[in-house]
Order: structure tokens, then sequence, then C-alpha cells
């Protein structure tokens, strides 16, 4: 006999959707297990080298987890204006790598502390001339108003590595080089545009209703902003304001370009000097790494949110 | 004095409307002049750079010479293979990217157990420097103690440790695969973000049809994911086209000419040549390509897909 009474066919389906169910679980259980390999796996061995002593980072195969972890690396970066000759007993005491830190070694925190100072800039300034011009493209009909953004777009449309010459001698002209405003007024320029672009589908997607209730109750344009667009915002800043600020923070080529010394040389420049030095242990080159690493992956985890909200006001609409 | 109340109204509107202008060109004026110092005012520079034989081994004499650098630099095989190398990258990086970023936006736009931890986590290799990331993989792929060798010999796929980087078959690949790894989480959450404004309606309205899941995914997500896919695809093909920073941490060009692309001869030619006209003329080409290229995506893709 078929089984068709209600029951009976109740009961082959509810077995079917709970295998479904459960390989639909399955499934997203494996994928996330991979996706987390695949983002931390990098991170994980960046962490664990650094932990690790001279002796202990050239054995083969690697030692996946630091047999005996040792905080000397990063003692070398703290400390290092304490010690003149850093790593002497390390050298002594391991002859056949080298154990080698770098006399620039105690430039690092100064480079972190100028990409602070530069990040902070550069951030308080895009505020500062990007939201009025984004109010202005979105709410403000006037005769210019698509040119405005187009160029505003293009210009970042030119491949960074084809501006480094004009750049170079703008700042020149200014008297900027080797100072830590050229690297302010070029990363303006760099992420400017972005927070043009956000800001105006942010603004423009909040009513146009608005805009005129605040101008019949006498409001002016300044005040319209202040009062009743920016609070209204504050997802789409503070996503503006990060990317701002990771952009900053990590720009390499023009920082390469406009630093020389110690006075406005960023972390990534430190950093990447080290890379290039062969005589410089991993273990202490994997630690640097970490320090470059901390502040954005703590603000991109902590503020992840807004960066999404952010990214959902500008690009849906394309 | 007698005033009409048309003048008045007519006054009025003239006022109202100046001072709408000049409120949007007061708060327009801080971003032009800045972009019109350092972005408007280098790239005409730059342009104009391009039609001078402006080399700084020779700063006195600077002929103008039209459409030479230009010539030169086209008519230069070296030129040209960096074209196909960069091609190359770019090509294997934005499918990599494309590819992984909707897997990864399926998976997060399912709703499971830790999908607000795994969404924030996957940040990380997006907000982590480019230097940090140059330093990551070359330790990774480093020949003699990396992670990569080490890993494939303990699982027992490879016999003896082999040479990444220095192997100029593989240099392109890996170096494409850090810069993969690097971009994928912010095109992943470009997708995720244009897969959560679909309407749920048009997913039930297909349930009721009798679409099964593979359909509803083939002939509703798909087609629906076509604004985040272009901007995903122009954004990266434009960062990949124009990338200099990983090869010049991971191989500086190297080995031999294996990881010589557009950007870094551009960089040896004005740099290391201190040869600036042709340089400016690369940089042109390169500049005027990406606009092409942004273009036919947008008019060829955007109509088919």
């Amino acid at each position: 006999m078929k089984p068709t009474t209600f029951d009976a066919r109740s009961e082959i389906y509810r077995n079917k959707s709970q295998t479904t169910a459960r390989l639909r679980n399955l499934s997203i259980f494996v994928f996330s297990i991979l996706l987390l390999a695949y983002v931390l796996g990098p991170i994980a061995w960046l962490l664990s080298s650094s932990f690790q002593t001279e002796a202990e980072i050239v054995s083969v195969p690697p030692h996946w987890i630091p047999d005996e972890p040792t905080l000397k690396n990063f003692e070398a970066i703290f400390f290092s204006e304490f010690e003149e000759v850093t790593y002497d007993t390390r050298k002594k005491a391991d002859p056949v790598s080298g154990g080698y830190i770098p006399s620039t070694a105690k430039d690092l925190l100064p480079s972190m502390w100028n990409s602070f100072l530069v990040s902070i800039a550069v951030v308080m300034l895009n505020l500062f001339v990007g939201v009025p011009a984004a109010y202005a493209m979105a709410k403000i009909r006037f005769w210019g108003r698509d040119g405005t953004i187009y160029t505003i777009l293009t210009t970042r449309v030119i491949p960074d590595i084809a501006l480094v010459v004009p750049f170079f001698l703008v700042i020149k002209n200014l008297g900027l080089l080797d100072h830590i405003a050229s690297l302010i007024v070029t990363y303006l320029a760099v992420t400017v545009p972005f927070t043009v672009f956000i800001l105006v589908s942010f603004f423009e997607s909040l009513p146009d209703e608005l805009d005129k209730a605040a101008r019949v109750d006498g409001c002016s344009r300044l005040q319209t902003l202040n009062k009743v667009f920016l609070p209204l915002s504050l997802p789409s800043l503070v996503a503006v304001m990060l990317f701002a600020f990771l952009t900053s923070w990590n720009e390499f080529l023009l920082a390469l370009m406009f630093t020389q010394t110690i006075a406005s040389q960023t972390l990534p420049i430190i950093v990447a000097g080290f890379t290039s030095d062969f005589t410089i242990s991993f273990s202490f080159i994997n630690a640097a790494g970490v320090i470059a690493v901390i502040p954005p992956v703590v603000l991109a985890v902590m503020f992840e949110r807004y960066i999404v909200s952010g990214l959902t006001a500008g690009a849906v609409k394309g | 004095m007698r005033s009409s109340p048309k003048r008045d109204i007519k006054f009025r509107l003239a006022r109202r409307f100046d001072y709408e202008s000049r409120s949007a060109a007061l708060f327009i004026l801080p971003v032009m002049s800045v972009l019109a110092i350092v972005a408007v005012f280098p790239i005409l520079y730059s342009f104009y750079t391009s039609f001078f034989n402006l080399k700084l081994t020779r700063p006195h004499r600077v002929p103008f010479v039209w459409f030479d650098n230009y010539i030169k630099v086209l008519s230069d095989e070296l030129f040209w293979a960096s074209v196909s190398r960069t091609v190359s990258f770019t090509v294997m990086s934005v499918a990599a990217i494309l590819v992984l970023s909707l897997s990864i936006a399926i998976l997060l736009n399912e709703s499971f157990r830790g999908r607000r931890l795994l969404s924030a986590i996957i940040l990380i290799p997006w907000a982590i420097p480019t230097v940090a990331n140059g330093l990551l993989w070359k330790w990774i792929y480093d020949s003699g103690f990396g992670a990569l060798n080490g890993l494939l010999f303990q699982l027992g796929i490879i016999d003896s440790y082999i040479t990444w980087l220095g192997d100029s078959d593989k240099t392109i690949p890996l170096i494409s695969n850090s810069f993969v790894w690097k971009e994928v989480p912010l095109a992943a959450i470009l997708i995720l973000v244009t897969m959560k404004s679909i309407p749920e309606d048009l997913y039930r309205a297909a349930k009721v049809d009798g679409a099964n899941v593979f359909k509803r995914f083939i002939h509703i997500t798909i087609p629906s994911l076509k604004p985040g896919f272009m901007l995903v695809m122009i954004y990266e093909t434009m960062m990949a086209i124009r990338h200099f920073d990983l090869f010049f941490l991971l191989t500086e060009g190297g080995p031999a000419e294996a990881s010589h692309v557009v950007s870094w001869q551009i960089y040896v030619e004005t740099f290391r040549n201190l040869s600036f006209g042709t340089g400016s003329a690369m940089s042109y080409i390169l500049a005027l390509v990406t606009f092409a290229l942004a273009y036919f995506i947008i008019r060829t893709l955007g109509s088919k897909l």
C-alpha cells in the first residue's frame, strides 16, 4: 500500500526538511571554518613568528606554535631608546643566524606617532572640507553640480604612481618636503573624493522635505546642515572617517616619495625599510608588522557595522 | 516709497537664488581648492610633461617633442611585455576576487550563530597596511623558512622545499594571491550589501511559482547583483591595473623581469632612469586605458549581465 495518508506524507517531508537543514548547517560550518582559516591563517603565522626566538624561527619545518615564546622582539621596539646595542646578547647567543636588530628600531614608535598625527589630521580635514561640499551637491541645485561631482571622482581614476612626480613638484614648491604636512595635503586629495561620494549618496537618500522644512523655519544653509543633516548622518560620517583614517594609516607610495627622515616618516616606511634588509631577523620584522597591524584591525573590527552601513548608502545605488 | 508687489517678489526670488548659489559655492570652495592644488594641477602638469623630453640626468635641455614620448613608449618591447604581465595579473586577480567575494557574500547572507563575528573578522585583511600585507606574504613565501613550504612539506604534497617568488613562472600568481587576500573583504561586503537589498518578495513569489533554490539563485540573485558586481569589477580592475606596492615590497620587479608590470615600469622609468617625460607618457597611457576599460565594462557587461 502506498503511504497516502496525511501522517505518512508529512513524516516524509519532515525527514526531508530535517536532512536539508542539517546539510545546510554543516555546509555553513565547513565554509565558515575554511573562511576563517583563509583570513586568519596568515595573520596567525605573523603573530606566532613575532614571538619566536632567532633560533626557532629558522627551524625546518617551521614551528607553528613557538616552543619558547619570547617578548624580546617587542622589547627591542619599545625599549630600544634605552639600549645602545639592542641585540648584543642575542647575537652572542646565536651567532649562526646573526640575530640582528637594526638601528632604525628606535624609529618605530616616533613613526607610529607621525602616522597617527597624519591620519587624525586627514580625518578632520576630510570632514571639514567634504561634508559641506557633499551637502551642497546633494541638496542645493546650482549650475555645474554634475560637473563638480564628475570632476571630483575623475581625480581618482588617474593612478597614484602617475601623479607622484607632479605631486612631488607641488610639495617642493610649497616647501613641505620631509614634513608631515606634505602627507596630510596629498592624503586629503586622495581620500576626499570617496568621502564626498559616500556622503552625497547618503544625503540624497534623505528626503528633500527635511531640507525644505528647515529652510522654511528660517534656518540658513549652514544651520540646516548642522542641525538637521549632521545628526542624522552619524553612521555615514563614522564610515567616512574610518576610511580616511585607514587609507592614511596604510598609505605607502606617497610617503615613500615625500619623506626622508624620521621627522616625517610614517610607520609603513619604517617597516618597509626592515623588509628590504636581509640582515634583520625575521622575528623582529614580524613583530614590527604586528605593531603596524594592531591599530587598523582594532578600528575595523570595532566599527564593522558602520563600514557596512556607510557602504550601503553609497554602493547600492552605484 | 511704494513698492509693487510683483517687483518685490522678483527681488526676493533673485536674492534667494543668489543666496543658494552663494552658499553652494562657499560649501564647495574648500574641496575644490584642495583638489585644484593637489589633484587637478598635478594631473594637467604631468600631461604637459609628457610632451617634453624631460630627463633629470640632463636638466638644462628640455625640448618639446610632441608625441615622441608616446611613440617611444608604445614601440618599446619591454613596455608591451609589462602590459601583458599587468593584464594577466589583473585578469587572475579580478576573477579570483569575484568568485571568492560572491561565495563569501552567499555565506554571510545566511543567518547563523556567529555570523556577525565572522563578518567583522573577515575585514581584517582589508584593514591591515599594504606594507604589513607585503611582509606577511614575503615571509610566508620565503623559500628557506616560510610557512607555505613548511605546510606543503608537512602535508606531504612536496618532497623538498621549493622556490616560490624566485621562480619567474610563479611570481605573478603569488603576488596576485596576496593582492586578492587583501581585496576580497571589501568586495565581499559590497556584494553582500547588494544582496541584502534584494526584496524578499521576489523570492517568495518565485517559491510560490515552484522555483527551487538553485533556480531562485540563477534567476533572482544573480541578476539583482548586477550593480554590486559591476562596482566590484570596475573598482578592483582599477586597483589591480595600477597596483604598485606589493610589486615593490615582494619582488622589486624581479626575478629578472618576471614581475615588471606597467606600474613598476613607470616607477623605474621615472625614479631610476629619471626620465620624467616618458614616465609621464606611460602614466597617461595607463590612465586612459583605465578610463576606457571602466567605460567598456559599464557599456558591454552592464547591458548583458
